[in-house]
């Protein structure tokens, strides 16, 4: 940004400008100036969603890992859990979190579109709003798992959970075994984004 | 028959899911945050945007945040807060900014 001097990055030609780049800012322009937005708010919510990461949620499988009644919760009422942890849920709609067990391995999509919850965990990764992931996922969940390096045992189910526009859902993936005496901090980076949409699970540490 | 954003187990879709993920540009990030904030202010809701999303015709040729765009303008002219004359002025006053013109 600003490479040019100017100061003005978002003014910036770039190669690969789509036509809708210059539609979409002309929208916010005149939006602002009949003052039906601000600039300052449209700023403020790109802050916002470059702020949301995987993080919290993997913040709260680590807790949910240690404290049994904080996973209780978790599974009652997501957002309260959230909350708990000082992790902001009030622009998220229903939000749901699935537990894996020896009995059962969740996987989520959006068939219809995008839906994630993107303002606890950010934007959702490209691959999940492509049409072969979409369309595939509710079809042949453990095929599209083997993609990612994930072999799901024949006899263990598969819930597969289609989000939409007024539900989200989070996975609560197994503790790995040899995880004992680790602390929250280090649990915590054994959950990768994957884990908590079920096409990945945490993977037991190194030995040393 | 379901519509095109319909995706759930249709076959013609199926194929290796691409991993590869794009660095979202900076337009990209105002059309999703110009989104949020017509929702927040009660502009329009989730529901209107789906509708206008599955609608467009160019849907399947359209990245992501493209139909985002043409669906929150399709939705602010349809609402009356915008005209589509003033938007196309508008966009092509700032093309002309960009290309030096």
């Amino acid at each position: 940004m600003g490479e040019n001097g100017h100061g003005h990055p978002h003014e910036e030609p770039k190669q690969e400008r789509s036509p809708w780049a210059a539609r979409i800012r002309a929208v916010e322009e005149l939006l602002a100036e009949k003052g039906l937005l601000t600039h300052g708010e449209v700023e403020a919510q790109v802050r916002y969603m470059e702020a949301r990461s995987y993080e919290n949620g993997a913040r709260l499988v680590a807790r949910a890992w240690t404290d049994p009644g904080f996973k209780a919760l978790l599974l009652e009422d997501t957002k309260a859990a959230c909350s708990e942890l000082g992790i902001d849920a009030s622009g998220s709609v229903e939000f749901v979190t699935v537990e894996n067990t020896p009995e059962v391995h969740n996987l989520i999509v959006c068939t219809l579109c995008s839906c994630y919850p993107r303002a606890i965990l950010g934007r959702p990764p490209d691959w999940y709003k492509s049409p072969a992931y979409r369309s595939r996922a509710v079809a042949e969940p453990r095929a599209v798992m083997r993609e990612f390096g994930l072999e799901i045992p024949a006899d263990l189910p598969v819930a597969v959970h289609d989000s939409s526009a007024d539900v989200r859902y989070l996975v609560l993936p197994m503790r790995p075994r040899g995880t004992q005496g680790m602390s929250e901090e280090e649990l915590a980076e054994l959950v990768t984004r994957d884990c908590l949409i079920g096409t990945a699970v945490p993977r037991e540490p190194a030995r040393v | 028959m379901s519509g095109v954003h319909d995706m759930g187990g249709r076959r013609e879709e199926f194929g290796p899911v691409d991993k590869s993920q794009h660095e979202l540009e900076d337009w990209e990030r105002i059309a999703d945050a110009v989104n949020y904030v017509l929702n927040a202010k009660g502009h329009k809701t989730t529901d209107e945007m789906r509708r206008a999303i599955e609608g467009l015709e160019a849907y399947r040729e359209m990245s992501y945040y493209e139909r985002w765009a043409a669906a929150a303008e399709k939705l602010v002219v349809e609402k009356g807060l915008l005209t589509q004359g003033e938007i196309d002025e508008r966009a092509a006053a700032l093309e002309k900014r960009w290309s030096g013109g």
